[in-house]
């Protein structure tokens, strides 16, 4: 059977995860040798691009250059599967979305900004279809390999669905929340991470964006049970995953959850 | 049966000296108000005073998450060596975890006998201790509150010492081992005794107000009810109640290939019934789709569908649901919602 053909490409983001790639050293050799590595941006110069089979991208889409090679990538490979909570949920870069782009332009830039074509932050299923998700930030190294061997078997990996909260009573960790009162993410989020913040002494903050079927409203209440105000509640929730509707819906409605968390903001002002 | 008394001076050098049967594992403490059951390394660690542990004592005999085959295309399936196989001492379980255990047997008994969870059954010592209940503790109601069988040794706390039952010939040998640390049971330490067992079990039925009488026929009646609508509401499907449950058993199987095809591994990981795909069939199906019929379900399986085929509810009334769930959900308040008695 001819090797697989991959590319692994990075739109807007920190190239955390295609560090990460880097970062399996004892696997590295393996993968390369059992797929026919077409691109890979951070790690050679000269990519022959073409027909592949499997496209990994990280990174949102923040600019039309990106939505530009994003399509051009699906055009152009069987599977895409997003990597880093960025390409899967939008990421840091999507917690502001509320500020309209022109103006962000103009802050952050100034005028020699002006050429750059900025868009709303979105991950990449907003835009094209998305085989597989593998979300993390950065991506785990487990995860990554088992999916490039699973994919080499040709079956979709099985990958962690259950919230953090399982992985942390795994681990029996103290509870951060119950216990000490803190305003942790775990119990909504996607684990795959073995609950490394909770047992570092560190909430989760919600890295590796929403379970499939969040509770945010019970979450979201559960918290201000305990004394945390709304803002601070949603600025967390949206930390990460702010385009996730299904986080904002349950908690104001429809429109994403930094609007709400912008809308919390204003309430509190006045 | 056997029983002798230790005085509160001489637990420490008794607890050292059961590392000859075994490694030792007591209740330690854990961040900043939890404990935990971990290997007793320094004897001053030892916290008596406990009152449940994060994760039950069922994690020495079904791990989270373990391998528990290796494959290779040279060698076939072969069974992954057990590195919690070993002889082990339990030391200062409470009542209700011990039955929590006896329960587990059943379970991991019927139907399929786990070859390897008895093997860590059999080389594992439990030695229990009395309790003090805090206000999530409901084992009387649960008949959990006492137990005759399933340890060893029993310490039962007497002011200034510990009556300790001898139940088995390997308690007899820790005892034997360490002669002059004990004394036979003299008349004032029965009558304290007797009044620290009245006081103990008054104490458990004044804090305890539950009933579980006729559970399997209400559950079964209010099948369609709101009441398991409405507690879903609030639910997370975190699964924290049920890995901390001494009861649940649930796990799943997954095998990972390596990169080269050729080896992979068989792993079993710690499961939970309020997981939107624990009832996810091939072909797209979901049993329990919705998020209440996994809220209903873990009730009907402790405290109906158990009842039914073992006579008593799975729940060991040990609390530790109840402390842990993040949106404050108490087993006790659904009870009493079924049996319309809040
Ligand atoms: S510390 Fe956070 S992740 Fe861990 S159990 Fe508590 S809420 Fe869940
Ligand atoms: S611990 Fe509470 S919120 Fe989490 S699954 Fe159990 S009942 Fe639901
Ligand atoms: S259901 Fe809750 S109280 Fe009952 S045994 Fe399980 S964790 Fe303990």
């Amino acid at each position: 059977m001819a090797k697989p053909r991959i590319g692994i490409y990075g739109l807007t983001g920190c190239a955390g995860d295609q560090l990460a790639i880097l970062n399996c050293e004892d696997e590295l050799l393996d993968i390369v040798n059992a797929v026919d590595l077409r691109s890979f941006s951070m790690a050679s110069s000269s990519n022959p691009e073409g027909e592949i089979d499997v496209a990994f991208v990280e990174g949102a889409v923040c600019q039309q250059r990106d939505l530009d090679e994003l399509k051009e990538i699906r055009s152009r490979s069987k599977l895409l599967i997003a990597i880093g909570t960025c390409a899967v949920w939008g990421g840091v870069a999507a917690a502001r979305n509320d500020i309209d782009r022109e103006k962000l332009k103009e802050k952050v830039y100034g005028p020699s900004g002006s050429f750059l074509e900025s868009l709303p932050v979105k991950p990449l299923g907003e835009h094209v279809k998305v085989d597989l998700a593998i979300s993390g930030c950065p991506i785990e190294k487990e995860e990554l390999i088992n999916s490039v061997a699973s994919l080499l078997r040709g079956d979709l990996p099985l990958l962690v669905s259950f919230p953090v909260c399982t992985s942390c009573k795994m681990h029996e960790y103290e509870c951060l929340l119950v216990k000490r009162g803190q305003l942790c993410l775990g119990p909504i989020t996607r684990a795959g991470c073995e609950a490394r913040c909770p047992g570092l002494n560190r909430v989760c903050r919600g890295c590796r964006g929403p379970v499939d079927e969040p509770n945010a409203a019970s979450e979201v209440a559960l918290l201000k049970e305990r004394g945390f105000d709304r803002r601070d509640i949603i600025n967390a929730l949206a930390t990460f995953a702010a385009p996730a509707e299904k986080l904002a819906e349950q908690i104001v409605g429809k429109e994403p959850a930094c609007q709400s968390a912008q809308d919390a903001s204003q309430a509190e002002k006045e | 049966m056997r029983i002798i008394k230790l005085k509160k001076e001489h637990l420490r050098d008794f607890v050292g000296s059961l590392s000859a049967f075994g490694k030792l594992y007591a209740p330690q403490a854990r961040g900043e108000k939890s404990f935990v059951l971990k290997e007793l390394k320094d004897l001053s660690n030892l916290r008596l005073d406990y009152r449940r542990t994060i994760l039950p004592p069922k994690k020495f005999f079904n791990r989270p998450d373990e391998t528990i085959l290796n494959f290779s295309s040279d060698n076939g399936y072969q069974a992954a060596a057990d590195a919690n196989g070993g002889r082990r001492v339990l030391f200062g379980l409470h009542a209700c975890d011990i039955k929590g255990l006896e329960i587990l047997d059943w379970v991991m008994r019927d139907g399929y006998r786990d070859e390897k969870y008895f093997q860590r059954r059999e080389r594992t010592a439990v030695i229990g201790v009395s309790c003090e209940p805090d206000e999530s503790c409901f084992c009387l109601a649960m008949q959990a509150d006492n137990v005759e069988t399933g340890y060893d040794l029993f310490l039962s706390d007497v002011n200034s010492c510990y009556l300790v039952t001898v139940r088995t010939s390997l308690g007899d040998d820790m005892v034997n081992a360490n002669q002059e640390l004990f004394q036979e049971v003299g008349k004032d330490t029965i009558e304290a005794f007797k009044k620290k067992t009245h006081a103990h079990a008054r104490k458990l039925d004044d804090m305890c107000d539950l009933s579980v009488s006729q559970m399997p026929e209400l559950i079964e009646l209010e099948y369609m009810s709101d009441i398991w609508k409405d507690y879903a509401k609030r639910c997370l499907s975190c699964g924290s109640c049920t890995m901390v449950c001494p009861t649940c058993t649930c796990y799943d199987i997954r095998d990972e290939v390596e990169l080269d095809q050729q080896r992979g591994t068989r792993k079993k990981r710690w499961d939970s019934c309020f997981f939107p795909d624990y009832a996810a069939v091939a072909g797209g199906e979901n049993f329990r789709a919705e998020a209440y019929s996994r809220f209903r379900y873990r009730y009907l399986h402790k405290q109906d569908g158990f009842v039914a085929k073992y006579g008593r509810s799975s729940c060991v009334g040990c609390g530790r649901c109840i402390e842990i769930c993040p949106a404050k959900i108490d087993l006790r308040d659904v009870i009493k919602s079924i049996e319309g008695v809040t």
